[in-house]
């Protein structure tokens, strides 16, 4: 326990939470424009920029994202519905929304168990070894292989980092939670709360775990506790990034529940040393669009990798997960299990899970499953599990359902006397609890249960609307 | 608990017939309760076919099941016994073209499988179907409690049901950990005709429709799950089990054995057809009229 340290900015731990300041210097718009062909990613570039409170020195690492992220965004487009990542899924409600940065991050609380935060009031028995600023800068900029326009728009704005780093060999046994909370909670009393404007958020998470240390991390995104008509609108753009060391381990939940008419776009890029392990539960239900990139690239043989993802989309919204998984060397092995319930006709699931197996990742077990239940005409599912092979020595599957649900379970429910309703709501649970099982803990179980049952029978209990 | 039916057969006088295996007849006394019992089933001149291939299947079936009796029905494969089965408990697969079911005085083709069910009827299924994600316990308690609110007994939580289950699963002769695994998810064949037992023990019925019970079990098992019966079913209750072996015909000592061809009962006799039909067969057999 004593090993770990927990900086909420990437400088260092001299610089206290959240007071990192200062504004990228290095670019300017009017020298952007001679270079893109999209005056509107400029100009929310430029807003972006704008809302950074400036303050000089800005720290090595930040400086150095955001001018990655810059030179990015100069030949980034807005995303149509005619580019391949982008073609199921509409962002034109954010396009046509005034988007109002939020100068800080989204109050990302952080609760773990007792004992962590002792650890972070008082100095542990050796001193910790932060992170060298030219480590965090390499860890941090490395451009992404995808270009994307959200992660560079993050690169941008984000005020500062969240890193959680832990030293070799050091097992967190209490998992790490990070609470994410609506960004205009604080400001819903301005004239800003005007119908088409919406507050966005740009946190940034960096995990750095060492060679064979192990660490569990619940993400959690929310809406507002007073957001009882699940009415506000603001944009979420988050970013996690996570190295993983050799023989180390990262067990990453991830709950989305945000308001139905917010825009959650979120990235999620590991990078998985040899024999590392990565274990993903995600279950994502909230938003007007919930959409999730995620990225993982296997650096070293022997890894294992566990993705579990379920959708749940029960009113006019997109639950859009796009996933890729890139592996180079030996012997991974890989489980990709994703599940979605549409329940709603105006709801739409998409899932585009891409698994690349190179040519040097010869014995790789990669398996990928994705199963999706449509309960009402015209709900929509877009599903396009791929696996690409190079390697000839290799074990791949994949598959995909989509359906109803089975006749024959029903009618087993029925003849023990159970009536049809019950058994719907039973069996479309039962589909979804596959994922929610593999939750690490119970608290966490209990309660994405209870949230994904209200939504799936609002009748049922609605102490949580 | 309103619902728990006794656990031992009342004592009564020894069966009508002689048997060969005398082992369980010596509890089996429902024979004499039988005679003259009242009709708990009447089907008359069922007609069904499979709805999406239009493919008749049911030519026609009458029986009629008192309270207290045990009815065997055999026949060759693809005779209709196990459509029969499946029509009585609404399965949606079938549909009904002509005749009548009348189960304790009331319309049984009129009422959905799950009315059926709370009426009294059970049946087992043949390969019951894997349910993943709900577990044995929570359908059990689902079930039971689905019961005691049409008998209008206040719901119980699963701690309360607890007991209850555990004694019923003793009945079966099974392990209380079963309880956790998800309804027939990776079950032996012996262990899912075991569960469909332990679903009649909880539930009870007044009719009973055991669908080859006694197929993939071993002779131990096929003798818990007769013993199960036995002490479940009171001598005022009644079975109608599908076979194709005699073994569970010795054990649970039918009153009538029918032997159903293309679609119909062809025979109605007691357990002299079934060495009737070992030694010349179903042709021979169902031919004799």
């Amino acid at each position: 326990m004593s090993g770990t340290a927990l900086f909420p900015a990437a400088c260092s731990g001299v610089i206290p939470r959240r007071t990192s300041k200062g504004k990228a210097s290095s670019v300017s718009v009017q020298s952007l424009q001679a270079f893109t062909s999209d005056p509107y990613v400029l100009e929310l570039a430029e807003t972006l920029e704008e809302s950074l409170p400036s303050t000089t020195p800005l720290p090595l690492p930040l400086h150095n994202l955001r001018h990655a992220s810059s030179q990015s965004l100069l030949s980034t487009r807005w995303p149509s519905r005619r580019d391949e990542p982008f073609r199921f899924t509409d962002l034109s409600f954010i396009r046509q929304s005034r988007i109002v940065p939020v100068p800080h991050p989204s109050p990302a609380s952080l609760t773990t168990a007792s004992p962590f935060p002792r650890s972070l009031r008082r100095p542990p028995l050796r001193p910790l070894l932060p992170l060298s600023p030219q480590r965090l800068s390499h860890l941090l900029s490395q451009s992404h292989p995808r270009h994307d326009l959200f992660w560079s728009l993050n690169g941008i704005a984000a005020p500062d980092v969240t890193l959680i780093h832990v030293p070799p060999n050091c097992h967190v046994d209490t998992p790490i939670h990070l609470h994410y909370t609506p960004p205009h909670a604080t400001t819903t009393t301005t004239s800003s709360s005007a119908s088409n404007t919406m507050h966005l958020s740009n946190p940034r998470v960096l995990v750095v775990v060492e060679k064979g240390a192990h660490v569990e991390i619940i993400e959690e995104f929310s809406k507002a506790n007073d957001d009882d008509e699940n009415e506000s609108s603001y944009w979420s753009n988050a970013a996690f990034e996570a190295v993983i060391g050799e023989g180390a381990s990262l067990t990453h939940s991830y709950i989305q529940t945000q308001s139905f008419r917010a825009a959650h776009i979120k990235w999620t890029s590991v990078r998985q040393e040899a024999s590392s392990s990565y274990k993903l539960t995600e279950v994502s239900s909230g938003g007007k669009l919930g959409r999730h990139n995620l990225h993982i690239q296997q650096l070293g043989p022997d890894t294992v990798t566990e993705l579990s993802t379920l959708q749940l989309s029960v009113a006019d919204q997109t639950q859009d997960l796009h996933s890729s998984l890139v592996l180079d060397h030996p012997r991974g092995y890989s489980r990709q299990l994703h599940k979605c319930i549409v329940t709603h006709s105006q709801g739409q699931a998409v899932f585009d899970g891409n698994i690349k197996v190179n040519r040097y990742a010869q014995q790789t077990d990669a398996g990928q499953l994705t199963r999706s239940l449509l309960l009402e005409p015209r709900a929509t599912v877009n599903v396009k599990p791929n696996l690409q092979i190079v390697a000839d020595d290799v074990k791949c599957s994949h598959g995909a359902a989509i359906s109803d649900l089975e006749q024959s379970q029903l009618l087993y429910f029925q003849a023990r006397g159970i009536d049809i309703e019950t058994a719907r709501r039973v069996l479309i649970f039962a589909f979804g609890g596959e994922v929610i099982d593999k939750f690490p803990y119970s608290s966490i179980r209990e309660k994405v249960r209870s949230q994904i049952k209200n939504l799936l029978d609002p009748s049922s209990d609605s102490s949580s609307f | 608990m309103a619902l728990s039916l006794p656990t031992h057969c009342s004592p009564t006088v020894a069966p009508l017939r002689r048997s060969p295996k005398p082992t369980l007849r010596r509890v089996n006394r429902r024979v004499c309760v039988a005679s003259g019992g009242s009709p708990l089933l009447q089907v008359n001149d069922l007609r069904a076919k499979i709805v999406e291939s239009n493919v008749e299947i049911l030519h026609g079936v009458n029986l009629t099941v008192n309270q207290g009796e045990v009815h065997a029905i055999m026949g060759k494969n693809g005779s209709g016994k196990s459509t029969f089965a499946k029509v009585l408990v609404g399965h949606p697969d079938y549909e009904v073209t002509g005749g009548s079911v009348v189960f304790k005085g009331e319309d049984l083709l009129e009422m959905e499988p799950e009315e059926r069910s709370l009426a009294g009827l059970f049946m087992s299924f043949q390969s019951p179907v894997e349910i993943p994600g709900v577990s044995n316990d929570e359908f059990l308690v689902m079930a039971y409690n689905a019961r005691r609110k049409k008998l209008g007994l206040p719901e119980l939580g699963p701690l309360e049901c607890f007991s209850y289950l555990m004694e019923k699963l003793e009945l079966v002769n099974m392990k209380p950990d079963f309880l956790n695994r998800n309804v027939n998810e990776g079950f032996s064949g012996g262990e899912r005709k075991r569960n469909e037992i332990l679903q009649l023990a909880v539930l009870g019925a007044d009719l009973a429709i055991l669908d080859e019970i006694d197929s993939g079990l071993d002779v131990d098992a096929l003798r818990d799950v007769a013993n199960a019966v036995h002490r479940i079913l009171t001598p005022e209750k009644s079975l109608l089990m599908i076979t194709h072996y005699r073994r569970i015909l010795d054990l649970l000592n039918p009153t009538h054995v029918h032997v159903m061809d293309k679609g119909k009962i062809a025979r109605t006799g007691d357990l002299s057809i079934v060495e009737a039909i070992e030694a010349d067969g179903y042709e021979t057999v169902s031919a004799l009229t």
